[in-house]
């Protein structure tokens, strides 16, 4: 499968209130010729009817669930339909579809059933002083708890084989779901790789963005989910 | 002793409460266990109390009975957070399998300006390891292939 053709590519997108920007990302996506899954997450403007016009699929929560929840039923859509390689990919237009190659090509080259976005093995763009700060401290936490050598643990593009995906066994449906799959990675024992990617900060991702207090919800989020099964 | 039985009757609920709860939370069940041990402790040993509460540095047993209560309403906030979530993971499992089976397919509502794959360009298809099974091969245009 994963030695000379990757047949069935799904791009998962996870999306809440994002009819500003859903557009452009899906068009780009599609233009490079990838199946895409939109999955709305109970957007209450036009996400999902702007999203319909253009995605391959678009799968609808009931209700806002949140981006991890939204990630796992994106997973599971593509796995249902045969994905052989599945790609995540923010659509605050942060992610640039033309890392996407990158992603599988390192999957190919290494072997490897997750290829994991740094935005640090590049030169990230206009990157905020306080975010830089923060992500390199979950950095040094997902490594000091994960054992997993990483330069960006809350990237959102990825790429990960279909073997990879049924390893991820994914419960936290907020923020704290990043952490948690690379956790899951860890777990796993699967082999990972990191790719440099580009993220284009903008006003409008930076408003969608984590902000610092969600980074304490991240962590409560995570013991929380320790303490019980 | 009425009230020192009716205590422990009480606690070997908790007791059994925590042990039915190991399952789903063990981190439950443990300080449960901790906090109705201590209660059957000074139930049956108050004068201890005072004891213990100097050695902790209180100073008066009512307090320290006080502060143990607090710990105790905190193993059950606890409790409480811990089936909030597994209710929410079930709800979670239900909106899931809802949005599935609702899954809308609106490749026939593509706007004629979008491209569909099998006009996808060479250039764009140029990698051939992961080149759709209906992409058009190298030395094919898109036209050929459609």
């Amino acid at each position: 499968m994963r030695n000379d053709s990757f047949s069935s590519i799904w791009v998962v997108c996870p999306a809440y209130n994002e009819s500003s920007a859903i557009v452009s990302v899906i068009t780009r996506l599609r233009q490079a010729g990838y199946d895409v899954v939109v999955v709305d997450d109970g957007s209450a403007d036009d996400t999902r009817q702007l999203a319909s016009t253009l995605a391959t699929a678009v799968v609808s929560h009931p209700i806002n669930l949140g981006q991890g929840a939204a990630l796992k039923t994106g997973i599971d859509y593509a796995l249902e339909q045969g994905a052989d390689v599945i790609v995540t990919f923010d659509t605050d237009g942060q992610h640039r579809a033309s890392d996407i190659p990158r992603l599988l090509d390192a999957l190919v080259s290494n072997q490897a059933d997750f290829a994991l976005g740094s935005r640090f093995l590049s030169e990230p763009l206009n990157m905020p002083r306080m975010r830089r700060i923060l992500l390199w401290g979950a950095t040094l936490f997902t490594v000091a708890t994960t054992g997993l050598r990483l330069t960006d643990t809350h990237n959102g593009l990825r790429a990960m084989t279909r073997r990879g995906a049924q390893a991820l066994r994914l419960r936290q449906n907020r923020m704290a779901h990043a952490s948690e799959l690379l956790a899951e990675i860890a777990r796993s024992r699967l082999r990972y790789v990191e790719v440099p990617v580009t993220i284009d900060y903008t006003t409008y991702s930076l408003a969608k963005g984590q902000r610092t207090g969600d980074f304490v919800m991240i962590l409560l989020d995570l013991l929380a989910g320790k303490l019980y099964r | 002793m009425i009230a020192q039985l009716v205590l422990s009757l009480l606690l070997a609920v908790v007791l059994l409460y925590a042990w039915a709860q190991y399952r789903r939370s063990p981190i439950v069940t443990i300080l449960s266990c901790v906090v109705s041990l201590m209660g059957f402790y000074f139930v049956w040993l108050p004068s201890h109390a005072t004891r213990v509460a100097e050695f902790v540095g209180i100073g008066r047993g009512a307090d320290l009975i006080l502060y143990v209560w607090a710990c105790i309403s905190l193993v059950v906030l606890l409790n409480l957070h811990l089936k909030l979530r597994t209710q929410h993971e079930l709800l979670t499992q239900l909106a899931r399998s809802i949005a599935l089976a609702n899954a809308a397919l609106p490749e026939d509502a593509r706007p004629v300006d979008a491209p569909r794959k099998s006009s996808l360009t060479e250039a764009q298809m140029s990698q051939p390891r992961y080149r759709r099974t209906d992409a058009p091969t190298p030395g094919q245009t898109a036209d050929q292939s459609a």
